[in-house]
């Protein structure tokens, strides 16, 4: 970052974000909680901590956690494509899929971020 | 999952031949099935007549007794019983509970697992919540543990024939895994471009689809036929587990707990066992009973179900169900495992019982750490047959801590007033009454260092609107850095947990981050509940109360000179999204 000056102002903020990266380990607390902007920024696949629980955080994002291992990456809400993923069997260990267990999953509720109080839990 | 998003739209394109494969599957189980042509002498012959009568109309016996499928199999009471519930499920298979539970218990005893093959894998029985990697193959981790935990391959054993089987089942249900992004960004089948160069070691390269690679090592590693199982099926016994059992255990966010269990024979069915327990919270004092049934498959696994009286763990009124899962050792001394409840199986004990006989037992104290210099420290010992009058020199603390007096004995709890001298060595202490020594029982420290929230990354689900929440407790223990004086190495002293103030703190992910408004509260004791489930209006996009947060736990600083500076620890809280298919439940205590 030595050799690059920002030219705009989002790249400022990156640069002052990036400064002021907290000196210790996190667990002690040290640091601002202002500092350590974290998710969306890394690439690769996550580091610890991990969160493992359930069948699968290892999709690709997974399902509780995005790629860096926080929720800002997740599709939000949910709701919103809880029936892509029904429809498509996208995520069969999570979501109930349409082709076996659940054919009906969407009987009562036609848009599941309206009427998502209307769908069930599934127990395969 | 935005990041899959164009990946996925093309997969749809793929639903209307995935359709037509489960028509396919669907109508599979109307037709009789034929039996495998295993290898000829592999195979397991099925005696039992229900499980003929029930299962017989699809799965053929042949003339050895072997059924179709079935026999080539071995798998945990866990695993049989999902098998179980799909062949209800999807297969059309009519079932009274009472069969099923019978059809259960006889596969699991004839065709389970030996306790060696199952000991690596008891967490997941026990739903703990752990980070398990399969290091053996990177393939088949890759291909099964993408959707659910690799413990679940690992509680089977088939034949070669039947772990082709498994992936057919696999890709018959759930046609996109052929081609979905997993691990690596491929699927069951190759979606990368054919390699045409020799590796780096000369080798020519191995372009077979992952699932193929998968199950060469599977059908390797994982075989019907074991040592371990020969050896375990034929010296198996029905377990007599009948008797008195002094239980020693941890829960998060209350620390240790003593106390003991009566375990007695149900004769109204092979293998099982009611039990009475009596246990109390070291570090409060609280006494918890509970009651339970358990059943017993393969001679070890110890499955259980019971209720704690009220008052007890699990909320007010107490009457909460309790899982208890267990592993007896084979010498019908010890069974350790976790006993445990909420939605998701997130509140538990984990347990260790001991089968006492008539001598002394020491389990521990209802302190974790004695301070340097301290005087009429109160302190109990807990444990069983401890003896009726002892005197202060027949309690052995070690090195500077001394028993100035015995305040009260029973036969599992002894009272005492302890000193330890200013210049006591600091380290783990051994507690020993009338010849039995509980090793490492407490520490001697001289003064708290630092503070450690546990678990270090915690995760909780949000709920209650409709689907249900997951908690998550957490503890603070203080640390002493040991006699190196270093933060963070092997010596450092555990002193207990400690009574410290909880906060949450903003995990800043992105800019303008505001998970700590929406995603729940911590209470007093660290127990963090989150909040409703479903889109909230109030945040942007209208993001569900999910969020990543700090969980800060502060304790006023041992020196009165730095009074402004309080000791502070602080861990990762990732509040998700709920699971909308509840794979490890029935939905009996829903």
């Amino acid at each position: 970052m030595n050799h690059l000056k920002p030219i705009n102002k989002k790249a400022a903020r990156i640069e002052r974000a990036t400064l002021r990266e907290p000196q210790g380990r996190p667990e002690q607390g040290r640091g601002t909680t202002e500092d350590d902007v974290v998710a969306l920024q890394r690439t690769g696949l996550p580091q610890a901590p991990h969160f493992p629980v359930g069948c699968s955080l290892v999709f690709s994002p997974g399902w509780e956690a995005d790629r860096t291992g926080g929720t800002a990456g997740l599709c939000q809400p949910v709701e919103r494509d809880l029936f892509d993923c029904h429809i498509g069997c996208y995520w069969p260990a999570q979501v109930p899929d349409q082709l076996n267990h659940a054919p009906d999953w969407t009987a009562k509720c036609a848009a599941a971020q309206k009427d998502w109080r209307k769908i069930d839990l599934i127990f395969p | 999952m935005s990041e899959c998003k164009m990946l996925k739209q093309t997969f749809h394109t793929a639903v209307g031949f995935a359709a037509g494969l489960a028509f396919v599957v669907a109508a599979a189980p109307a037709r009789a099935q034929t039996p495998a042509a295993p290898a000829a002498n592999e195979g397991i012959p099925v005696q039992s007549d229900l499980v003929k009568a029930k299962c017989g109309s699809c799965h053929r016996s042949d003339d050895k007794g072997r059924m179709s499928r079935i026999s080539y199999r071995r798998a945990t009471p866990e695993n049989w019983e999902r098998t179980i519930k799909r062949m209800v499920t999807l297969n059309h298979a009519t079932l009274e509970p009472a069969d099923a539970r019978n059809i259960l218990k006889y596969l699991a005893d004839h065709q389970g697992l030996a306790p060696e093959e199952d000991r690596p894998i008891t967490f997941d029985a026990e739903r703990r919540t752990i980070e398990y990697s399969y290091t053996a193959d990177k393939d088949t981790s890759d291909t099964c543990s993408s959707c659910h935990s690799f413990a679940r391959v690992l509680s089977e054993r088939r034949t070669k024939e039947e772990w082709e089987l498994l992936v057919a089942m696999h890709r018959g249900y759930y046609p996109l895994v052929d081609n979905q992004p997993m691990n690596g960004g491929q699927g069951f089948r190759r979606t990368r471009p054919m390699q045409t160069e020799p590796d780096a070691d000369g080798r020519p390269p191995d372009n077979r689809h992952p699932m193929e690679k998968a199950l060469e090592h599977l059908s390797k590693t994982l075989p019907l036929t074991t040592p371990e199982w020969s050896a375990w099926s034929a010296s198996m016994q029905a377990p007599k587990l009948a008797g008195r059992w002094a239980i020693v255990g941890a829960q998060a966010g209350k620390g240790p707990i003593y106390g003991s269990v009566t375990v007695t024979a149900d004769a109204s069915a092979p293998d099982s066992f009611t039990t009475e327990t009596k246990y109390t919270v070291a570090r409060t004092g609280e006494t918890v009973t509970r009651t339970s049934k358990a059943l017993v498959y393969t001679g070890y696994q110890w499955r259980g179900r019971g209720t704690a009286g009220p008052g007890g763990p699990g909320g007010p009124g107490g009457n909460v169900t309790w899982r208890e899962v267990m592993f007896v050792e084979r010498d019908w001394t010890q069974m350790w495992g976790r006993w445990f409840t909420g939605a998701y199986d997130e509140t538990g004990i984990d347990v260790k019982l001991t089968r006492v006989s008539t001598g002394t037992v020491v389990l521990g104290t209802s302190v974790a750490s004695l301070k340097t210099g301290a005087t009429g420290q109160a302190m109990r010992i807990f444990g069983a047959n401890l003896p009726a009058s002892p005197q202060p020199g027949d309690i052995g603390l070690g090195a500077g801590v001394t028993v100035s007096r015995v305040v009260s004995a029973r036969p599992d709890e002894i009272a005492v007033d302890v000193n330890v001298a200013s210049s006591a060595p600091i380290g783990p202490r051994d507690v020993s009454v009338g010849g039995s020594v509980k090793a490492a029982a407490l520490v001697v420290y001289d003064k708290i260092d630092g503070l450690k929230v546990l678990p270090q990354a915690g995760m909780a689900r949000v709920g209650g609107a409709v689907f249900p929440k997951q908690l998550q407790q957490f503890e603070v223990v203080a640390m002493n850095n040991g006699p190196d004086g270093k933060p963070d190495t092997a010596d450092d002293l555990n002193l207990g947990i400690v009574t410290a103030k909880w906060s949450l703190e903003e995990y800043t992910a992105t800019f303008g981050d505001d998970d700590i408004q929406f995603v729940g509260t911590l209470d007093a004791n660290g127990l963090f509940t989150p909040s409703l489930d479903g889109p909230n209006p109030k945040r942007s996009g209208n993001r569900n109360n999910v969020g990543d947060v700090w969980v800060v736990a502060e304790l006023a600083s041992p020196d009165a000179r730095q009074a402004d500076r309080p000791l502070r620890a602080r861990a990762q809280l990732l509040v998700t999204v709920p699971l909308y298919m509840a794979w490890f439940e029935d939905g009996s205590g829903k």
